[in-house]
């Protein structure tokens, strides 16, 4: 059993304002920008570029709302960001969860991946396929 | 010829296997996956009729222990049943007079084989000859078992899960050779057909669905293939002529499907999966052998005839259902057919002695993605606004039926011979697709497209109907909407019954002659993928059906959003399947009473 702390999580309710997000367990207190809903940073965006290029959406859903796999906006919620890293590179096998340990899309943008998916799961990201927000 | 030394070695002359044809003229057994090497799914057990289905109870109930998808059906042989289970994939052995369990058999399998299975552990069932019980393992492991004991007599690698090459399908038994095939079309594998000797569990012959003719078994002058309206040798590299570059390699066209075979023309029959990726820019051509009904030889593997139902696939269209042969009067003409309900929606006749095609015809009313097939060139006439590929990558095509898991997708259908005609278990479910560039990396997923699936729109908000399809016209004779997609697959019998089960866990039985007429239904206690199955014990004849949700029916279906934002509150789909069932693993067996028995 892993003891988790939760932090209170910001909740970003300001729509078509550059919202900023603490994670849960404080390691990355900036972990996604976000404007209008879908206009998010570059890091950001790499993340959904490796949550398209993993096929992560045959488990978990296009709009990561959950299939054979759990809905990652309800445990996104609460899943460090240690413990997410944790997943990812060595999967659950037992469970369908793979280990991504040998697809460099993922495992070189761990932490794109980790703030598109925290920003889906606190409803500051407001739709699954974003965009890159002008620089 | 017992004056004859025996000689190992003689090739048997053209007969299929004697011992497993006896079993299957004996309506007692349950024998093979479809009860017969036709795929028919027809039983001439007529206890269970019409007239007194409505007083059918629950017989007997077993668990597996095993939860998620259950697909396929046990067999029965001569008094012993088979239950296979999803990976782990356990086997029970049990003896119907008792009911006891006389063996049991659990291979042992790397639990990293369960995530390169995306996205469920189905296992399509079993085979059985000559006391002899075939398991094709997740892990791509052919094992013979002695059915009296259980005991192992030779197993054998049939592909590389590292890669992704893993097996689902239930292997065929076709004379003195076990044939499967491999998994993975999602991982970048390249399919093949391969047949092992039942007795020693070596390989006769491999056919691959993509590459050079050598490897593909193809014989550049002799195997045909329709075109231009009649019948002409496919020439040279027919397959790496449709591909750019070395894609083929990684080209897909798995065989996870539902095989047949044709004691009199020495042919079995089997389709081909989707090209990878789902990107379809990323492969242009026709993508050959993809998506292709093939005809091969049983004892050489040669490919006799192809026909490639989706050239160049842009919405993961797999051709792998079951290709059911049946005697038919197509047009007025008496043929030897070949009739096969495509994922794309088209249901398509053929003479399956020369590949002929005679019918290719919409069996769901709303299909879209073409507008009909040319019948001279056999291909669809695909509608641009549904072309994933004209549309390109990065833009998100909208509103296509039917969605990739089909019209009707490995859940096989029944034929029955009293009228002649096909009773069919279809989805009625539509989608988006929007592809994108994706790289080969061995062992991790393939796709390159994001999909979402929604009920039909337009049409009665069911997801599923169950129909009954006239192959010689090519049209919907009747319809009965369902709620989900119908999964299961169905029986015909001499009793005039038609059964299949629902997502929500319902076994239904119905009248052949009007489908809309339910006589039947029963809730098991977890939603049906499985094939509902019938046999005789001791004078009584009994149906059932495995009971086990998932499968890409349980689990493959988005909710139809509105929008993204609807996410949590969606309807329709996966979201409002839980309100009905929830995992589970069991075998449920139903049978008359025995009062209503004695007055027949």
């Amino acid at each position: 059993m892993i003891h988790r702390a939760l932090a209170p999580a910001l909740f970003a309710g300001c729509v078509s304002a550059a919202v900023q997000a603490a994670a849960a367990d404080g390691a990355d207190d900036k972990p996604y920008i976000v404007v209008d809903g879908f206009k998010v940073d570059a890091k950001t965006m790499n993340g959904f570029r490796a949550w398209r290029a993993a096929a992560c959406d045959r488990c978990h859903g296009a709009n990561q709302q959950g299939l054979v796999g759990p809905s990652l906006l309800v445990s996104m919620k609460t899943l460090s960001k240690q413990e997410f890293v944790k997943v990812v590179t060595e999967g659950r096998l037992e469970k369908g969860m793979p280990s991504f340990t040998t697809s460099r899309m993922v495992m070189d943008n761990t932490d794109g991946l980790y703030a598109y998916l925290k920003g889906r799961a606190e409803g500051a990201i407001t739709q699954a396929r974003v965009q890159e927000m002008p620089q | 010829m017992a004056f004859l030394p025996l000689l190992l070695s003689i090739p048997r002359m053209a007969a299929a296997n004697g011992e497993l044809e006896k079993l299957i003229s004996d309506p007692k057994n349950w024998a093979m996956q479809a009860g017969d090497m036709y795929n028919q799914r027809y039983s001439k057990l007529g206890q269970i009729n019409r007239q007194n289905v409505g007083r059918m109870q629950v017989a007997w109930m077993f668990s597996t222990g095993v939860l998620r998808g259950h697909e396929g059906s046990p067999l029965v042989v001569n008094g012993m049943m088979y239950v296979h289970t999803p990976f782990p994939n356990k086997i029970f052995a049990i003896d119907l007079d008792t009911r006891k369990i006389v063996w049991r058999y659990e291979p042992r399998q790397d639990t990293a084989v369960i995530p390169q299975m995306c996205c469920d552990t189905v296992y399509r069932g079993l085979a059985y000859a000559e006391n002899k019980i075939f398991l094709q393992q997740a892990d791509s492991t052919l094992v013979a078992l002695d059915a009296k004991s259980g005991n192992v007599l030779w197993s054998v690698k049939n592909g590389d899960p590292k890669v992704g090459a893993v097996n689902t399908n239930a292997p065929h038994v076709f004379k003195d050779k076990v044939i499967t095939g491999i998994s993975g079309g999602e991982w970048g594998v390249r399919g093949f057909v391969a047949a092992y000797d039942i007795n020693t569990g070596n390989q006769v012959w491999k056919a691959y669905s993509t590459g050079p003719d050598a490897e593909m078994l193809i014989d550049p002058q002799k195997t045909m293939t329709w075109t231009d309206g009649t019948l002409q040798p496919v020439g040279e590299n027919s397959s790496l002529s449709t591909w750019q570059g070395d894609q083929w390699k990684n080209g897909g066209g798995t065989t996870w499907g539902w095989y047949s075979y044709d004691k009199a023309l020495n042919l079995m029959y089997y389709g081909t999966g989707n090209p990878s990726t789902w990107n379809p820019a990323q492969r242009p051509g026709d993508n050959r052998w993809s998506m292709t009904i093939m005809a091969r030889d049983v004892d050489t593997g040669m490919a006799k005839w192809v026909y490639q139902m989706t050239p160049y696939d842009e919405w993961d269209f797999d051709g792998v259902n079951e290709m059911i042969l049946a005697d038919l009067n197509v047009k007025g003409k008496p043929t030897r057919a070949l009739v096969h309900f495509d994922r794309n929606g088209f249901g398509y006749t053929l003479d399956r002695a020369t590949g002929a095609l005679l019918v290719a015809a919409k069996f769901d009313p709303k299909v879209n993605w073409a507008t009909h097939v040319d019948m001279k060139t056999g291909r669809p006439q695909v509608v641009k606004a549904y072309s994933t590929a004209q549309n390109g990558p990065e833009v998100n095509t909208k509103g296509i039926c039917p969605a990739a898991l089909g019209s009707k997708d490995q859940q096989p259908a029944a034929y029955n011979p009293k009228n002649r005609l096909f009773y069919v278990p279809t989805n009625h479910v539509c989608m988006d697709y929007e592809p994108f560039k994706v790289d080969y990396v061995a062992g991790q997923p393939y796709v390159g497209a994001t999909l979402s699936m929604y009920p039909t729109p337009g049409s009665h908000g069911g997801m599923g109907n169950f129909i009954v399809w006239d192959a010689s016209q090519g049209r919907i004779v009747q319809s009965k909407a369902e709620k989900f997609s119908v999964w299961s697959g169905a029986l015909v019998t001499a009793g005039g019954l038609a059964c299949y089960g629902t997502l929500e866990g319902y076994l239904k039985c119905v009248d052949a002659n009007n489908i809309n007429k339910e006589l039947f239904r029963f809730k098991t206690p977890s939603g049906i993928i499985g094939n509902v199955f019938t046999y005789q014990h001791k004078g009584k004849q009994y149906i059932g059906v495995y009971s086990g949700i998932g499968g890409w029916a349980g689990i493959g279906m988005a909710a139809g959003l509105e929008k993204d934002t609807d996410g949590l509150g969606a309807v329709g789909g996966y979201k409002e399947l839980r309100d009905y069932t929830d995992l589970g693993g069991s075998l449920t067996v139903f049978a008359l009473p025995d009062q209503v028995v004695a007055t027949k």
